[in-house]
C-alpha cells in the first residue's frame, strides 16, 4: 500500500458524497486533510497546487461517480 | 506543426522506440525555483509509443532521479493484474526536434531494460501518429 497521499485519499473518500454534490466533474486539490479548491481541468488543478502548496505531495482527484479504468493491453508493464 | 520522424531498421521487431528525455513539469520547476532549490536536469530515456496504454508511464528510477512528488494516486489494470495502486506525476516529455508535451505519467516498473517510459494515449490524444511500416518509419506530430 502506498503511504504518500494516504491521508488525502481518505479525505476524498470520506467527503465523497458532498464532493459529488458540489463539484461533480471537477478536479479537486487535497492536501493533508483539507480540500483546497476545485478546477475545470487536471492541469489547472496541478498548477494551482504547486503555486499554493509548493513542491510537496498533494492529491488532485477527478470527482466522478465511476472512475474509468486505466488499462494496459501490452505486456510491457511489470505489475 | 511540431513533429519528428524516426526510422528504425527493425521497427516491426522492437516497436516504435524513441530516445528522448523526461523532465519535471513547468509548475514544479517554478515551485523549485521559488523555494531557491536546484531544478534537476532532464533524464534521458528510451521510450516506446504504446497505443495499448491508457496513460503514459515512467519507471520508478526516472521519478527518483527527477525528485518528483506525486500529484495523484490511481489504480491500473494489466493483462496479469488488476487495481494496482500507482503514483501519478506531472512531467514534461521532450521528444526529438525539441517537441515538448506536458502530461501526467503513472509510475510503474517496466519489463526488461530496454524501455524506461511508455508514451500512452494521453499524449497521442493531442497529436497524429503515422506508422509507415513498409519503410520502417513513424512520425508523431502535435
Amino acid at each position: 500500500m502506498k503511504e504518500l497521499l494516504r491521508k488525502e485519499l481518505e479525505k476524498y473518500k470520506s467527503d465523497f458524497d458532498s464532493l459529488i454534490g458540489l463539484h461533480e466533474g471537477k478536479f479537486v486539490v487535497i492536501h493533508d486533510d483539507q480540500i483546497l479548491g476545485a478546477f475545470d481541468s487536471q492541469m489547472d488543478a496541478i498548477s494551482w497546487g504547486y503555486r499554493q502548496i509548493g513542491n510537496v505531495p498533494f492529491l488532485v482527484k477527478h470527482v466522478v461517480k465511476v472512475e474509468p479504468p486505466l488499462d494496459f493491453v501490452s505486456n510491457l508493464l511489470g505489475v | 506543426m511540431p513533429s519528428f520522424t524516426t526510422q528504425l531498421p527493425n521497427l516491426q521487431t522492437i516497436g516504435p522506440m524513441i530516445e528522448m528525455r523526461v523532465w519535471v513539469g513547468t509548475a514544479m520547476e517554478e515551485a523549485i525555483k521559488k523555494s531557491g532549490g536546484e531544478v534537476p536536469d532532464p533524464v534521458p530515456v528510451k521510450a516506446m509509443i504504446d497505443t495499448g496504454a491508457t496513460v503514459s508511464v515512467i519507471e520508478p528510477d526516472v521519478a527518483k532521479r527527477l525528485g518528483l512528488k506525486p500529484v495523484g494516486i490511481v489504480e491500473i489494470s494489466t493483462a496479469s493484474s488488476e487495481s494496482v495502486e500507482c503514483y501519478q506525476y506531472l512531467i514534461r516529455l521532450i521528444f526529438p526536434n525539441n517537441v515538448i508535451v506536458e502530461t501526467t505519467a503513472v509510475e510503474a516498473p517496466l519489463r526488461g531494460q530496454q524501455t524506461q517510459c511508455l508514451i500512452g494515449r494521453d499524449v497521442l490524444s493531442h497529436g497524429v501518429l503515422v506508422y509507415t511500416g513498409y519503410i520502417n518509419q513513424f512520425t508523431l506530430s502535435f
